[in-house]
């Protein structure tokens, strides 16, 4: 790499630019990583005894959370809640996704793809903010399904699992549908073409023919709406409190309300490693590579 | 089992533009049909319509008798071979050729047995467990048509399938498509812009233009007598030389063409006397002496090219007009150089004549 950016830039600037991106990965990414590492194993002591003979190394950090049934539970369900969210994005993303990568004319595509990214011009806690204001008791959805009189009294979408799912899926649809859009495009129209022209109705043409394609694109839409699901903060704590608590809830109280970083770290990495066990173990059943997903 | 297809008064519009003018046309049951053209003229269009993935603006397409009007092309009896073949990258050659199979929920047994059975007819015997990837140009070729014939259609649309290969291979697919198409009987439906596989291949060619069928008939037929300016410069080459009507007797018509001279030919249609009308000479009718009843032109040579078994010589009229000819290489003289003057002589019952100024 360096004597590619030598042969464009000069040694000067190249040394620049690897030290620049080296003090940010190492400086930003890899220490802070670390340092937290370090305060996960070790307790949380007063200024005065940090060093001292208590200042020990030990998993018990760790072992708080499966002493925890309360906090077991959220954990859990905040995997599982992320499952959900992740199969619902998809749900969501495929048929969009299809639908610009294959069926829109240009001019149409770049239209929804521009009013698919306009929203995501506002920050993430305002826009939560304004499923907040849609999903209120007496907020607008409510009036409106009360009006066409699909329900006889209002939906308590807030303070549960409902409101959280329905914000996530917002949240992160553009992370679904740009991978899955990427992959879709790639497919060669003809290949659709020759599975209708051989006699497949719509279902197993998308089956055999354009996921199989899109595999690589899904996997890695999926990966990051579940890393992002799992990891969320805003979106449960506006929309699904105190109903439905999320493990990132806890990791924060650890840190802000508890003050003790070294059990906040601890759970952040345990959330980090079953995340990454669970993606790697969904990859294998897949049969997805890393490979693929980098393409 | 009647497997014609009909264009019924067809007209396929996209917003403005006419893709296909008004079509009436039947193609026979069994019948190895080509539709000849420059890229752009529309038949693309209408093998698209046949199979299904567009519907024509008006008019019907009918197969074995029956209308397709609202079937889909999933459920038409048509199978197709694309351009770039479309095979299933991810799947292996058997499960290629089994999917139309599987598809109609076929036991794995019979699908086994039928893609065999396919991978026999195209010399390909135990290929199947074979990756897409693993095959050459010819094979993948082989293996799209034994895809398409697995699921036993009435009809066969080949959409340029041969234009990827090299030459050598083209013309030995070109022998074997005949023969598949003979050994199973099904109507082919070709379309290409090469006018050597439509008239090596076919029973009949359409030849289109601008969306617009010019002339249907068998390759000989629209060698010789062509019906349109169109065809005669596009199928094969042609030397056009136009002029004004001064007789015209039966079917042959003079022209007097200038500076030519007056030069004669066989009328195709009605050329009446005093209109504008092209005489169309193709290179190898051209000879060297002049015997009786021949009419000579004279022209100086531009280039001489020898290309083997024939000379083609570029010369120009006194009109500056272009000719193009085709001498056997045994007629070659150290006379026939660049610059020098050639009198080329024709039998006007090898020219043809048609109406209009005919330059296209």
């Amino acid at each position: 790499m360096f004597s590619q950016l030598k042969a464009r830039f000069g040694s000067g600037l190249a040394v620049g630019i690897i030290g620049m991106i080296a003090i940010w990965l190492i400086g930003l990414v890899i220490l802070p990583q670390l340092l937290m590492v370090d305060y996960s194993f070790r307790p949380n002591l007063l200024p005065a005894d940090i060093g001292g003979p208590k200042d020990v190394y030990s998993l018990t950090n760790y072992e708080t959370l499966f002493g925890n049934h309360i906090h077991l539970k959220i954990f859990f369900k905040t995997i599982w809640s992320s499952v959900l969210v992740t199969g619902l994005t998809l749900v969501v993303s495929y048929p969009i996704a299809f639908y610009l990568a294959k069926v829109a004319t240009p001019q149409k595509a770049a239209l929804c793809l521009l009013l698919l990214i306009i929203p995501f011009w506002i920050n993430e806690i305002l826009r939560t903010f304004s499923w907040y204001i849609i999903l209120a008791y007496k907020g607008p959805l409510n009036a409106l399904l009360l009006g066409l009189g699909f329900i006889d009294r209002p939906i308590r979408f807030l303070s549960g699992d409902g409101g959280v799912l329905i914000g996530m899926v917002y949240a992160y649809i553009l992370f679904m549908i740009f991978p899955i859009y990427n992959a879709i495009e790639s497919l060669d129209t003809n290949q659709i073409k020759a599975a209708r022209n051989l006699g497949a109705g719509w279902i197993r043409t998308h089956w055999r023919v354009v996921i199989p394609h899109a595999k690589p694109g899904i996997a890695t839409g999926c990966i990051m709406t579940f890393m992002l699901a799992a990891g969320s903060y805003a979106v449960p704590a506006l929309l699904g409190s105190p109903g439905s608590r999320w493990f990132t809830q806890i990791i924060y109280n650890w840190f802000f309300e508890g003050g003790d970083w070294n059990q906040g770290a601890a759970y952040a990495f345990l959330l980090l490693i079953i995340c990454i066990g669970f993606i790697a173990l969904v990859m294998r059943i897949f049969k997805v590579g890393l490979g693929d997903i980098a393409k | 089992m009647d497997s014609s297809v009909h264009l019924d008064n067809t007209v396929m519009q996209f917003g403005d533009f006419t893709a296909i003018q008004k079509t009436d046309l039947t193609i026979q049951s069994g019948e190895f049909f080509s539709f000849l053209g420059p890229s752009g003229c529309g038949k693309t269009t209408i093998l698209n319509m046949i199979s299904g993935f567009i519907d024509p603006t008006q008019g019907d397409i009918k197969i074995g008798g029956k209308s397709m009007h609202g079937v889909p092309a999933n459920k038409r009896p048509t199978s197709m071979i694309f351009q770039n073949l479309a095979l299933f990258p991810l799947m292996t050659v058997a499960e290629n050729i089994e999917f139309g199979l599987e598809v109609r929920g076929v036991s794995k047994n019979e699908r086994k047995k039928a893609s065999d059975r396919l991978l026999e007819l195209v010399a390909l015997e135990g290929s199947g467990t074979k990756k897409v990837s693993e095959l050459s140009g010819g094979q993948k070729q082989r293996i799209a048509i034994a895809r398409a014939l697995a699921v036993e259609p009435q009809v066969l649309l080949l959409d340029e399938p041969l234009s990827a290969l090299d030459l050598k291979l083209r013309q030995h697919m070109r022998t074997e498509l005949k023969a598949i198409q003979r050994k199973t009987g099904i109507t082919f439906i070709y379309i290409t812009h090469d006018q050597g596989e439509a008239l090596t291949m076919s029973d009949r060619v359409a030849v289109m233009s601008a969306g617009r069928i010019q002339q249907v008939a068998d390759p000989i037929t629209l060698y010789r007598d062509p019906h349109t300016a169109f065809v005669a410069s596009f199928v094969g080459e042609n030397n056009g030389v136009s002029g004004k009507v001064i007789e015209a007797k039966s079917d042959l018509v003079v022209l007097d063409c200038g500076p030519l001279g007056k030069l004669a030919g066989r009328s195709q249609g009605n050329i009446a006397v005093g209109t504008a009308a092209t005489l169309f000479i193709r290179p190898e009718h051209f000879r060297l002496q002049a015997e009786n009843g021949m009419h000579t032109l004279g022209a100086t040579i531009d280039e001489v090219n020898f290309e083997g078994a024939y000379l083609t010589l570029n010369a120009k009229t006194p009109a500056e007009q272009a000719l193009s000819i085709q001498l056997g290489t045994h007629q070659f003289s150290e006379s026939l150089k660049k610059g020098a003057p050639v009198s080329l002589s024709y039998n006007e019952l090898d020219a043809i004549v048609i109406a209009g100024e005919g330059h296209v």
